[in-house]
């Protein structure tokens, strides 16, 4: 790995700004089935969302592709904190990578109680997602009320000395504000963004293909969303210090290096491994010409380098 | 640390050797690859990058292997844009695969392999068919379809109380495999029916003893996996299916292709992608 790569999150040394991201490489091993996979490749790997107790999640289908991405809605399936704790945790070869755990409560007790459990782990950071769309309970709801944010990350807060990373949703209005809630109490780092709520219709039964009738829209497809959240999430973290895992569609070096110059410190790639399970190589090799290209030594220098214009009017269109 | 797993699956572009058109749109597809052709378990498929237009990739079974010329073919049905872009592929472009993925049939100690396979569901099954060792094991397998059937046939001097002079699919006779086919359509020594009314005048005609060397694989739609099921459980003979679901990653993932099995301690979710594609009967359909 090129040493121009290594970056710094929230503490925490990575070899390289590639963070798979949660709900997409299980909880770590899976796509080590590939030849040529490794998740030494990237600077740390998100495990799939855990919630205190196991979860059958939602029935099927639970994916379907749409125009240059697809909406999923998983429901949070994972074997329950205890399980992961206990069976998964050991199994994992640190040397590789960092690993992070990603939890979800259904009440705010709930997160309190997780970021305690893995507190006393060995995991890397914790990162809490209040912005899965895919449960009845707890999820979105938390992310969406950026009062409710506060309680929540407060709470884990209270329970862990762990890096903690909060999970922004885009289904907000204001994510800014949403942040700067989140960094008030003590979230370390931010994770911009989680997917966007959406739909599709099989015209034949007139029923949603998706059996939870809607999903998180994720991919290409979101990625000029995804891309102007985290700048406008980074105008408020920038103050603070507090760290940028950009994503949301990410596809290739030069989409993460947008995402780096709006503000991200580290990229997330989670959907285009589905397509291109291969594809950390070539945005780690093309970060890293990029950065050689342009003369500078290490990714940090191009951390919210975003030159904007100085016409641009609030009226969009 | 177990890690067996790792490098199972290998991420290659394939090149496409032969791409034959048969009637109702569907197809068989030849690719090149000296892996998946020399390391392939029957029951496994491919997920594979159908054209540059569409993201996602489409899972398919391998139907048969060719460890001399070290290629594969896959069948496949035409039923949507992906496996239509698909269609479109021309001898000599390559295609981007992944594979071989999934679990496999259990099928070494069983005597009596009875495969059945409807419509785009017969590819596992011939994938099977060509592993068997004819030494010690007596299979017979019977293919469905209510469209023509894939493949070249050949009508052969076999007779059975239930049909005279069969059809056969030529592959099958050459590997020597007794195979029936049926439809509810006309075609000339087709028998008449669903493969379940088939496999169930073919058990008529074995004794008791021979009944308990059977073990059935299946795969096809649901509903014709359902009735295999009911008829296995009626004659008590053991089963294994081949599943379809929507996938996203195909690698264990993201828990997107998922069905309820029934496990013994309770209902769970698998992921046919690499707990599957192949689940015991029992265990599924509850
Ligand atoms: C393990 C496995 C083995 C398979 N083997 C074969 C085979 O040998 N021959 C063959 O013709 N077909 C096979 N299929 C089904 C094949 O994957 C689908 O027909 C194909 O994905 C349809 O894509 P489409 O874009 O043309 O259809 P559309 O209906 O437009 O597809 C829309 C979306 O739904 C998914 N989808 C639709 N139907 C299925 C299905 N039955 N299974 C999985 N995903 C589906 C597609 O992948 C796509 O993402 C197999 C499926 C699985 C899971
Ligand atoms: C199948 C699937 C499952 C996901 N599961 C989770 C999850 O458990 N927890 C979570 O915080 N985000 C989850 N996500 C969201 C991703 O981590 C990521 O934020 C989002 O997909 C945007 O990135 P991408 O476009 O690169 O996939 C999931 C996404 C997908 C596609
Ligand atoms: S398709 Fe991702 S787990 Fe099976």
């Amino acid at each position: 790995m090129n040493s121009n790569l290594k970056v710094n999150y929230c503490g925490i040394e990575l070899n390289s700004p590639i963070v798979l991201l949660s709900g997409c490489v299980g909880f770590g091993e899976e796509y080590t089935r590939i030849d040529g996979f490794s998740n030494s490749d990237v600077g740390a790997v998100c495990l799939k969302g855990t919630t205190n107790e196991p979860r059958l999640g939602n029935q099927p289908h639970r994916i379907y592709e749409t125009p240059d991405g697809m909406i999923n809605a998983i429901g949070l399936q994972n074997p329950g904190s205890d399980f992961v704790i206990n069976d998964i945790l050991p199994t994992l070869d640190k040397t590789e990578t960092k690993f992070i755990i990603n939890i979800s409560g259904s009440t705010i007790e709930e997160y309190g109680e997780l970021a305690k459990k893995f507190d006393q782990t060995d995991i890397d950071a914790i990162e809490i997602n209040i912005s899965c769309p895919n449960v009845k309970e707890g999820g979105v709801a938390f992310g969406n009320d950026p009062d409710m944010s506060y309680r929540v990350v407060e709470i884990c807060r209270q329970n862990t000395t762990k890096p903690l990373i909060t999970k922004l949703s885009p289904n907000q209005t204001d994510i800014a504000y949403s942040a700067q809630r989140c960094i008030d109490a003590g979230s370390d780092g931010l994770a911009v963004i989680n997917t966007l709520m959406g739909m599709a219709i099989d015209i034949d039964s007139r029923k949603p293909f998706i059996g939870n009738n809607q999903g998180g829209l994720s991919g290409p497809a979101i990625k000029p969303i995804a891309l102007l959240k985290t700048h406008q999430v980074y105008q408020v973290s920038k103050k603070y210090n507090v760290p940028i895992i950009g994503q949301g569609g990410i596809n290739s070096a030069e989409d993460a290096i947008e995402f780096i110059i709006a503000g991200a410190t580290t990229v997330g790639v989670g959907t285009a491994l589905f397509y291109d399970p291969l594809i950390c190589h070539k945005i780690n090799d093309g970060i890293s010409d990029y950065l050689l290209r342009n003369n500078i030594k290490n990714i940090s220098e191009l951390v919210g380098s975003l030159q904007l214009n100085d016409f641009s009017s609030p009226c969009d269109s | 640390m177990n890690k067996s797993h790792r490098g199972s699956v290998k991420l290659e572009d394939c090149e496409i050797i032969a791409h034959k058109k048969y009637e109702a749109d569907q197809f068989v597809l030849t690719l090149a690859s000296d892996y998946i052709s020399n390391n392939t378990k029957p029951g496994q498929f491919v997920h594979a990058t159908v054209s540059e237009k569409l993201l996602m990739r489409r899972p398919i079974s391998i139907m048969s292997v060719n460890s001399k010329e070290n290629t594969f073919d896959l069948l496949y049905k035409v039923v949507g844009d992906g496996t239509r872009e698909l269609s479109k592929r021309k001898v000599g472009e390559q295609i981007s695969v992944m594979g071989p993925i999934g679990n496999g049939f259990n099928f070494d100690s069983v005597k009596r392999p009875i495969m059945i396979g409807g419509g785009v569901g017969i590819p596992p099954m011939v994938a099977l068919a060509q592993q068997l060792n004819l030494k010690t094991q007596k299979p017979l397998a019977i293919f469905g379809s209510e469209v023509e059937f894939p493949f070249e046939m050949e009508i052969t001097d076999k007779s059975y109380p239930f049909i005279e002079n069969p059809a056969t699919m030529s592959l099958l006779h050459e590997w020597g495999i007794d195979c029936l086919l049926t439809s509810n359509s006309d075609f000339q020594g087709v028998y008449k029916g669903y493969v379940t009314d088939l496999a169930r005048d073919f058990f008529n005609t074995l004794s008791a003893e021979e009944l308990k060397e059977v073990k059935i694989f299946a795969c096809g739609p649901d509903m014709m996996l359902k009735a295999v099921k009911t008829l296995a459980s009626q004659l008590n003979v053991e089963c294994e299916l081949s599943l379809e679901e929507f996938m996203a990653c195909a690698i264990g993932g993201c828990a997107g292709c998922v069905v309820e099995v029934e496990t013994e301690t309770g209902k769970s979710m698998k992921r046919v992608c690499v707990d599957g594609p192949i689940f015991d009967a029992n265990s599924i359909f509850q």
